[in-house]
Order: C-alpha cells, then structure tokens, then sequence
C-alpha cells in the first residue's frame, strides 16, 4: 500500500519535474529581458516640504512616462520607487539604504531639504550607486563633498546669490544695505552676497543681524532707510520673511528702492499673503517662457494630467530633469554601471524638450552640477496664482557658477 | 523558567538577525537601528521608568555622542572604537556637568528643564557652522576598519549589525548590574516615595544626578553609533523631537520593564520603516498605534508579558 503510494507519488513528481524542465526557460528568458530598472526616489511628502516634494515626484512621474512610452532604459521597461524622507536627514539615509538593499534599486533621485542630500550623498556613495540630486542647495554638495556618484539638478547657493546680484546691480546700483536672519545659513548666505557685490564694484553699506522669530524690524528698516541705498537685501525667511515685508511696505520703503532677496519658488510665492509677496527674488525655472521651444506643450502635459488647478514648477522640472538626465547618462552609457553612468553624464547637454529653458544646459565634468539657469525678476503682489512673478532676465548657469577650483570639490574616482 | 526562554529566544533572533530580516522584507541596517535605538531608550528608561524623572531632552546626548564621534574620525583620528569612546565620553560628561541643574527639580519641571538643556545643545550645533556643518550636518567621514591586533575587521553592514549587537549586549550587561545594584534599588525607591527616602537620610538629588549622569553616557554610547550607522549625523538628532519619539517608544513598550523599550522601538522603528513606504499618511497611523496601546495596555506592550510571566 505504501509502496503503491509512493510510486505513484514518483511518476507524479518525475511528470512534474519534466513539464517544469520544459516550461522554465524560456519564462526565465522572458522574466529577465522584462525585470524592471528601478529608481529610488526620496522626497518628503509630509511636514513642511510636502508641496515641494510632491511637485518633484510629479515631475519625476512625467519623464517616467515619457521614458516608458519610447521602450524604457537599455530596452527595459523603468519603475520609480518614491519613499517619504520627510525632510529628515536621518530618514533619508534609512530610506536610500532600503531602497538599494531592498528594493534593488539602480539609481538614486531626491531631496529638497539640503541635509538629507548630503546625507544621502555619504550612503550613495558609500554603496556606488548614482545619486541624482534634483532640490537641496547647499554649495557642498558639488563641494566641498562632492562625489563621484552624485549629480546635481537645480543651481548651488552661490549661483542663486551671483544670479540675483548681478541682475540688481545692473538695474539699480552698487550701493546695499542688508537684513541678515543671525544663524548659519543666513551669515553664508550673506558673506556670498557681499563677496559678489565687492567683485562686481559695488559697496555694503550696512548690515543688520535678526534674531530669528524677529516680530519688530522697525529699527532694522529705518537704519536701511537712513543709509540711502540702491537695494536692500532682505534674506530672511518665513514668518520673519512675513513680518520684514509687511512692515517695508507700511514705511512705503517698497516705491522708494527696490527689496531683493534670495531664492523663492512658485510654491512659496502661492503660499505667501499678499504683503510680503514683494521685491526681487529668483526663481529656478519659470512655466512662461513664450519664446522657449516646448515649455508651453510640457506646460500643457503637465495639466492634461494633473487636473487640480496647479502650475509646474521649478521643483517639478527638477523631478523632470532629473530622471530624464539619468535615462540620457544610461542610454548613452549603454550599461546600468555605475561609473560608466557617472562618466557618460559628465559633459551631457539636456536637449531642447527636456531642458525647457533657452541657455546651454549641462553637466560639468569636473563637479557634477548641472549649468542650469536662473530666472531672477520681481513678485507681482497683486498677481492671481500662478501669474505671481515677472521674470527680469535668464541667466545662463556657467556664467555665474563658481569655478570648478574654487567650489573646493575633487571627484573621487577609485582609480 | 517561561522568562528565561523568552530572553534566550530573543538573543538568538538577534544574533541570527541578518539572516531572517532580508527573508521577510527587511534589511541589516535596519536591525542596526533597532538595536542603536534600543540602547539609547533604554538607558533614558533608567531616568524615565526607574527613577522616575521625565527627562524630555534626552536626544541632546544622543546627538552630542554622534557629534564627538564624527568629528573625531573628521577632525582628529581615523579610528571607530576612539570615535565611540571620544563620543560617549562628550555625551556623558556634558550630561554629568548639567545633572545639578536637574536633579533638584521634579515632575513637569524636571521635563522643563531637561527639554531647555537639550535645545541649547541643538542651537550651538545648528550655529556653530565652520565646525559642525550647521543645519547641514556633518558629513565627510567614515567608519574605520577596526584592527585587532594583526587581524583587520571591516565594518561592512553585517559586521556593524554585530559590533551594534556586542555594544548593545554591553550596555544591557551594565544596565542590569546596576540596576540589581544597591544604587539601582535606590532609584526606584525615589521613584516610589522620595519623601520616605528624605526621611530615612537618604539625599535623593545625588541618586538623580547619577541617574541623569549614567543615561546621558548610555544615550551618547548609542549616539556614536548612530552617527556610524550612516556616516552621518544632522542637528535634528540632538532637536527635542526626538526626545520626545524617545519618550514614546518607551512607553509604547512599557516603562516599567527593563527590556521594555526595545520592544516599543521595534514597533516604532518598524512601523515608520514599512508604513511610510505605503501611505503619506503614515503619521497618522502611528499617532493611532500610540493612542490604542495607551488605552488597551498602560503599562506598554511589554506589560502583558510580565503579568503572564508572575501568573506563571
């Protein structure tokens, strides 16, 4: 009896085993011509950030499709892997770690706040993977810290400072009085600013430090005030940002000379009241460009998909750009490895439909940072979203980046 | 009998750990955290729980201890285990100096004053720019191969998981001496009725600081760790949100049970990790975990464990 079952148990193990032997190849074939490429994206999707962090996944979902529709990366279809960092450095390196080991992803994207590009910049390279920065600012990133394995979208700190500076200086004059938020980034930040204005012939006239979480800038204002300047540079930020412009605008400062500050965003600009929605500023990229190929059809893409009402955005050219970059540094590179990637990237033009503005737009070799453009101009307070700014000039990003010597970065290739 | 098989079978999941966690979508670093976690809330339960001080400015140690380790592998010598000493020692001290300041107080402003020491230490961190990096954080360093004599042990994901697991069995060894300790059973006594220990002679402030003392060396320990774990750390390890994360793993997992936290860090950690990928909701979700075992389980999770264990 129990032979009987086991026999039987054979020749249905032994038919089995056959039929598997048969079938299995080829669904092995097929499932590894169609594994997907993964990418890992980490942005914040919660806390103060989220509107940013939405716009760059938006983006970054756009060249997905785009990609996908003209037969995917190296023939395979691409998936984008999003993980919320939200905007926590700590987060951010966890969730870049999970998504090599265990997602398998091949490429990293993300980031708007500066700390977890750098923290995510220290886990890429420590694993070699490619890490496409696509939002956080700060200099170091294609600095001091730079590394063989990162890349990055939007412009350094010291181009959104050269690219405002320059524009004020020209149409104004060289004579600036400046508010200064007294912690670190707002010091740098203003150190860059007075830099600039020295090399370009002009004076600083004064500068006053604010707390932060300054309610009262009336001594601030008046000091500016009585100084004569041609610009006063306003570089706080948030609610004090609020509060310095409401009360520039009470004291009529605003007709008498022009208020500049420094980075803004569509995403700021819609969520700012009205009074502190003045002066100059520069964004990174601008969705009315009339005379630039494409950006009106990308513009109209854009709202064909996404039906809420909103704008793209600088962040959401970043997301753009950022995943169409690296599906160029692929399909150039003809591998997924990482150091052929990296060095097919180096030097990369984005064409015209990707880069959506008029200037030369390319990876620098010896950094890694994209040479993408600045919009500065001023804010239309009595604008209606999204015609909230009026660009004054298009800045070609290799006109104002620090040269490759001075941003202190040597890429680590292993040799 | 039934707790000593729980405790062995919770040593061997560790030790077995990078094993079992890829196999059900997990991955070493997280293991990793878990345990440097762990550690920290821990030695914070040893103020918290045993002592009974709400002590709400905990990270500040852990930061520190993150801090003294990255910049002396930054600044001053490329070695891990100085980088743990030299960290924990930052940590530890900084809490030693300021346990006067706390020991005297007691309920909310025990919580008050330990939650102002700690954003202290966040601000310097976040203004002192040339040295810490600033709101950036710190970066540009790495951790070290550890060389034992002429054998040379590199610190790939798994062998840090294990040097985590040796530091956190370490720190448990010390944690459970001390706590069997005459000092140990002092300490609940001034979390039990520090009056009666006033009255018996007994100076409780002294029993405080050394509480405040040796938590601030066990969260700094972790710390280092931490800032190893990703060769990174940022201000917002030393900000007040985190003392408060800290807070709530601990009485998620029950604050009156030594091994207690590790489990509310578990499902803390684990719970972030997996339902942040699948919802942008995910706070919600663990506001609810939080508000749900509050309610059904005030002494934490680890709680119903210890009931079971006297029932048996």
């Amino acid at each position: 009896m129990q032979a009987k079952v086991s026999r039987r148990r054979l020749v249905q193990a032994g038919a089995a085993l056959a039929a598997s032997t048969l079938s299995s190849p080829p669904i092995l074939t097929y499932a590894q011509g169609e594994t997907p490429i993964k990418i890992g994206m980490h942005d914040p999707l919660t806390g103060t950030y989220a509107a940013e962090g939405e716009s760059e996944v938006r983006g970054a979902n756009m060249a997905l499709a785009e990609i996908n529709a003209k037969g995917g990366m190296l023939g395979r279809k691409v998936q984008l892997v999003v993980e919320d960092d939200a905007a926590n450095a700590g987060l951010a390196s966890q969730k870049a770690t999970k998504m090599i080991d265990q997602d398998k992803v091949s490429m990293l994207m993300g980031s708007v706040s500066s700390a977890t590009a750098l923290a995510v910049n220290q886990v890429a390279h420590g694993r070699g993977v490619v890490y496409m920065v696509t939002g956080g600012h700060t200099d170091p990133v294609t600095g001091s810290q730079c590394h063989w394995t990162t890349f990055r979208i939007c412009t350094t700190t010291y181009m959104l400072a050269a690219g405002l500076a320059g524009t004020l200086y020209k149409k104004f004059g060289g004579k600036w009085y400046f508010i200064t938020p007294d912690y670190a980034f707002g010091h740098t930040l203003q150190e860059s600013y007075a830099k600039l204005l020295k090399d370009l012939g002009g004076t600083v006239l004064g500068n006053s430090l604010s707390p932060l979480g300054t309610t009262d800038f009336s001594s601030y204002l008046i000091k500016a005030e009585q100084s004569k300047p041609d610009v006063l540079i306003n570089l706080t930020d948030g609610q004090d940002l609020v509060n310095c412009m409401k009360q520039a605008a009470q004291f009529g400062l605003m007709k008498k000379f022009p208020i500049g500050g420094g980075l803004s965003e569509l995403e700021v600009l819609r969520a700012l009241p009205k009074e502190a929605r003045q002066g100059w500023w520069t964004l990174e990229w601008w969705w009315d460009q009339p005379n630039t190929p494409h950006v009106k059809e990308w513009v109209a893409a854009y709202q064909k998909i996404h039906t809420d009402g909103t704008w793209p955005s600088a962040r959401t050219w970043f997301g753009y750009a950022g995943l169409h970059s690296l599906g160029l540094g692929v399909a150039k590179a003809k591998s997924l490895e990482p150091v052929k990637v990296a060095r097919a990237l180096e030097g990369l033009e984005l064409p015209d439909e990707i880069k959506l503005q008029p200037n030369k737009v390319y990876f620098r070799p010896g950094d890694h940072q994209l040479m993408s453009s600045e919009f500065p101009g001023e804010d239309l307070p009595d604008g209606t979203y999204p015609n909230l700014f009026k660009v004054a000039d298009i800045v070609a990003g290799d006109k104002i980046a620090l040269s490759v010597k001075d941003t202190g970065c040597h890429l680590d290739y292993k040799a | 009998m039934t707790r000593a098989a729980t405790i062995a079978a919770m040593w061997i999941a560790l030790i077995a750990l990078p094993w079992w966690l890829p196999l059900i979508g997990g991955y070493t670093a997280l293991g990793s955290k878990v345990l440097i976690y762990a550690i920290a809330t821990m030695g914070l339960n040893l103020v918290l729980g045993f002592t009974g001080g709400l002590s709400f400015g905990q990270a500040a140690y852990f930061g520190l201890g993150g801090y003294g380790a990255g910049m002396t592998l930054k600044y001053l010598v490329p070695s891990t285990p100085l980088a743990i000493l030299i960290g924990t020692l930052v940590g530890g001290l900084a809490a030693t100096i300021l346990g006067p300041l706390v020991m005297r107080r007691r309920g909310i402003y025990f919580a008050m004053i330990t939650i102002a020491i700690g954003q202290l230490f966040y601000f310097v961190i976040v203004r002192w720019n040339e040295v810490t990096g600033g709101e950036d954080g710190l970066a540009g360093f790495g951790r070290q191969d550890i060389h034992l004599g002429n054998v040379v042990i590199p610190l790939t994901d798994v062998n840090f998981y294990y040097l985590v697991l040796l530091c956190f069995t370490v720190a448990v060894a010390v944690m459970w001496t001390l706590l069997q300790s005459p000092l140990g059973h002092t300490w609940v006594a001034i979390r039990e009725n520090r009056r009666r220990l006033q009255f018996l002679g007994v100076r409780p402030e002294r029993y405080v600081w050394a509480s405040f003392a040796i938590a601030g060396f066990i969260t700094a320990f972790a710390g280092t760790l931490n800032a190893l774990l990703f060769n990174f750390t940022s201000p917002q390890d030393l900000h007040w949100i985190l003392s408060g994360d800290f807070v709530i793993m601990i009485v998620l997992g029950g604050m009156r049970s030594f091994f207690g936290p590790l489990i509310g860090v578990i499902i803390f950690v684990v719970a972030q990790d997996y339902l942040s990928s699948l919802t942008d909701n995910w706070m919600t979700f663990i506001g609810l975990i939080f508000v749900l075992i509050v309610l059904l389980f005030p002494r934490g999770v680890f709680g119903i464990f210890d009931r079971r264990a006297k029932i048996a």
